[in-house]
């Protein structure tokens, strides 16, 4: 099935056109133990957790992922068809790069691979101050290092004070306290900005 | 024309080293700003707050030998090497504590950057200047008086320019007057974004229904009509809502969760 | 929310984000180990905001009307999204978030909502309870 049609199928299923729901076997490359194993450690509190990798990207194989974490440990990391890529919005693997940065969640296997359920590129979520306001950026002051904050059409919302995402960057303020989730453009101090969060 | 430049630099240098001596000395903040400042890294803790209280001492005693009269060389070298010294300190800061604060004007936290040298830069080349003044300042006042408060005018600017703990005073407001007038970020299209979607899901019946089996992150999403789909992983299946996309009405949402067979 | 110095084991509700710690990639590079000297984004960590004198004259969150008990470096919270019933455990690795820039502000899981940000946890932590993509959520705290 391709993309376009699985599409159609699923709308259906949920708007209540669809006349069957299909019984089934595991999606992707993975077998069906590995989508369905629960995770086999208790994680401590405070220690380091199995079930997460982070790091940076070093390799690309198909649907693995090698990765170097900042510690020095190094990830295989092991993507299906149920694994949620995101970066910067929902993405697919294919948009992984090397150099790219990463936080992975998914299930380690008796072999260390890590079977991702949900793979974060490049996210970041930084307390910032607004230093000045141009033209589809904001400049950010990140504990006194700049940040480029570029503005996506498209992509970029606001949330000011909890109320529901919008578009209209116009209530933003210099000087003003905000949090801003994004995707950091790897070796720079520049990032693009999916959510702006504004306190009241 | 020389001696004019010399003899007006002591107001400046003696200002900015007055400014500087009295927040050390008598600030309601010199003990946050000492500890947050780099002198910490290099005095340690327990003797920061003496320290930085004691650079305070002596900025204030070379700031008033500067403007008490008679003019030396003496008291231009004194000030000249202090802003030698405070070129060491802040490469010191930069390399070795980069980010703590410079402590130099406030309890600002403003880390050691370009425009710290800059203005060290600009002091010493006032101190250095105030070396060969041979007249006590007032003297360049009364010979040139709109051309001495013209320089010094300058300089000044140039000195809060160049100080990141000012900005809140001049930069922050020119900035915001400019958004006032113009906001770069107005007049943008209309659209509903995603993470308004997603939000309105998180408030729905149907996503507290299923969100302990979710165990994804978002997969993909598209617009149907009125609708926006938004599907996750729940392992063996794949979770479908249908959010309505240009309304709120959480109540509305519908979920099912399809067992995919791999369909060729 | 019930007061903490209450009934000290008594779920408090609020909202969390998530930060990185520990001079990893990006941004996070010059960030450090945090105020514990412990934290790292793949532990299963959180940053409290009223861990020490010096750390509560920062987050301030009685301005928000919260009254945080006192919790040092190392202590456990069981974190719970508002949304699930997987609750997980956290140590205290950092202070923060700085609570009293965003009073008032609210989150809400279907008819479940907390108000203010009295919590932050590694990503490691945070993924584990939600998505990293949400960048906050209502959640329930314990001791």
């Amino acid at each position: 099935m391709n993309s376009l049609d699985r599409r159609r199928f699923l709308t259906r299923a949920v708007l209540g056109t669809a006349t069957t729901v299909v019984t089934a076997s595991a999606l992707g490359a993975v077998s069906p133990e590995v989508a369905i194993a629960e995770p086999a450690f208790e994680v401590e509190p405070g220690g380091i957790d199995p079930n997460f990798a982070e790091g940076r990207i070093t390799g690309i194989k198909g649907a693995l992922l090698m990765v170097s974490g900042s510690d020095g440990v190094l990830h295989q990391i092991q993507l299906t068809s149920g694994t949620s890529v995101w970066k910067l919005r929902p993405a697919t693997i294919d948009a992984a790069a090397v150099g790219d940065g990463l936080y992975a969640r998914g299930v380690r296997l008796p072999d260390g691979t890590l079977a991702a359920d949900a793979v974060w590129l490049n996210i970041v979520n930084l307390q910032v101050n607004i230093t000045s306001i141009g033209k589809d950026v904001l400049h950010l002051d990140h504990n006194g290092n700049l940040i480029v904050g570029h503005v996506v059409a498209g992509t970029t919302a606001t949330v000011y004070n909890g109320t529901p995402a919008v578009t209209d960057l116009s209530l933003l303020q210099v000087g003003k306290h905000v949090q801003v989730l994004g995707a950091w453009r790897p070796d720079t101090n520049e990032v693009d900005l999916a959510t702006v969060f504004a306190a009241a | 024309m020389m001696q004019w430049l010399a003899g007006a630099q002591p107001v400046l240098v003696g200002g900015v080293l007055a400014w500087a001596g009295a927040i050390k000395v008598f600030g309601r903040s010199a003990e946050l700003a000492a500890r947050r400042s780099a002198l910490r890294r290099l005095v340690g803790t327990g003797r920061v707050f003496a320290v930085y209280r004691a650079v305070g001492g002596v900025e204030l005693a070379v700031a008033t030998l500067l403007v008490l009269p008679p003019a030396h060389p003496a008291k231009g070298i004194a000030a000249l090497v202090l802003a030698v010294g405070m070129v060491g300190y802040l490469g010191y800061a930069r390399f070795a504590a980069p980010e703590s604060s410079c402590g130099c004007l406030g309890e600002k936290h403003t880390p050691v950057r370009t425009r710290s040298f800059a203005r060290a830069g600009v002091l010493v080349l006032a101190s250095g200047t105030a070396m060969f003044a041979m007249d006590w300042w007032p003297v360049p006042f009364l010979d040139r008086p709109l051309a001495t408060v013209g320089l010094l005018a300058a300089e000044a600017a140039l000195v809060v320019v160049l100080s990141p703990e000012l900005d809140g005073v001049w930069l922050v407001p020119l900035r915001r007057l400019r958004l006032r007038i113009s906001h770069p970020l107005a007049g943008r299209p209309f659209e509903i974004p995603l993470e308004s979607t997603v939000q309105q899901l998180h408030r729905s019946a149907a996503y507290r229904a299923v969100a302990d089996q979710l165990r994804s992150d978002l997969l993909d999403s598209w617009d149907e009509g009125e609708w926006r789909m938004l599907t996750y992983s729940t392992g063996p299946a794949t979770a479908v809502f249908a959010v309505p996309r240009l309304k709120y009405d959480p109540a509305q949402v519908k979920v099912v969760l399809v067992d995919e067979e791999v369909l060729v | 929310m019930s007061p903490d110095d209450v009934v000290p084991d008594a779920p408090a509700t609020g909202e969390t984000s998530w930060f990185c710690c520990g001079s990893a990639w990006g941004p996070c590079g010059a960030t450090g180990h945090g105020a514990c000297g412990t934290c790292n984004s793949g532990s299963r960590q959180c940053a409290w905001p009223n861990t020490s004198d010096a750390c509560f004259s920062i987050t301030r969150p009685d301005r928000c009307g919260e009254d945080l008990l006192r919790r040092t470096c190392g202590h456990t919270f069981f974190v719970r999204n508002l949304c699930r019933t997987t609750e997980i455990a956290v140590t205290i690795a950092d202070c923060g978030p700085q609570t009293d820039l965003w009073c008032g502000e609210q989150s809400c899981c279907s008819g479940s909502c907390a108000s203010n940000r009295i919590l932050d946890l590694t990503p490691s932590a945070f993924s584990a309870i939600g998505n990293l993509s949400s960048g906050i959520i209502p959640m329930a705290v314990h001791s």
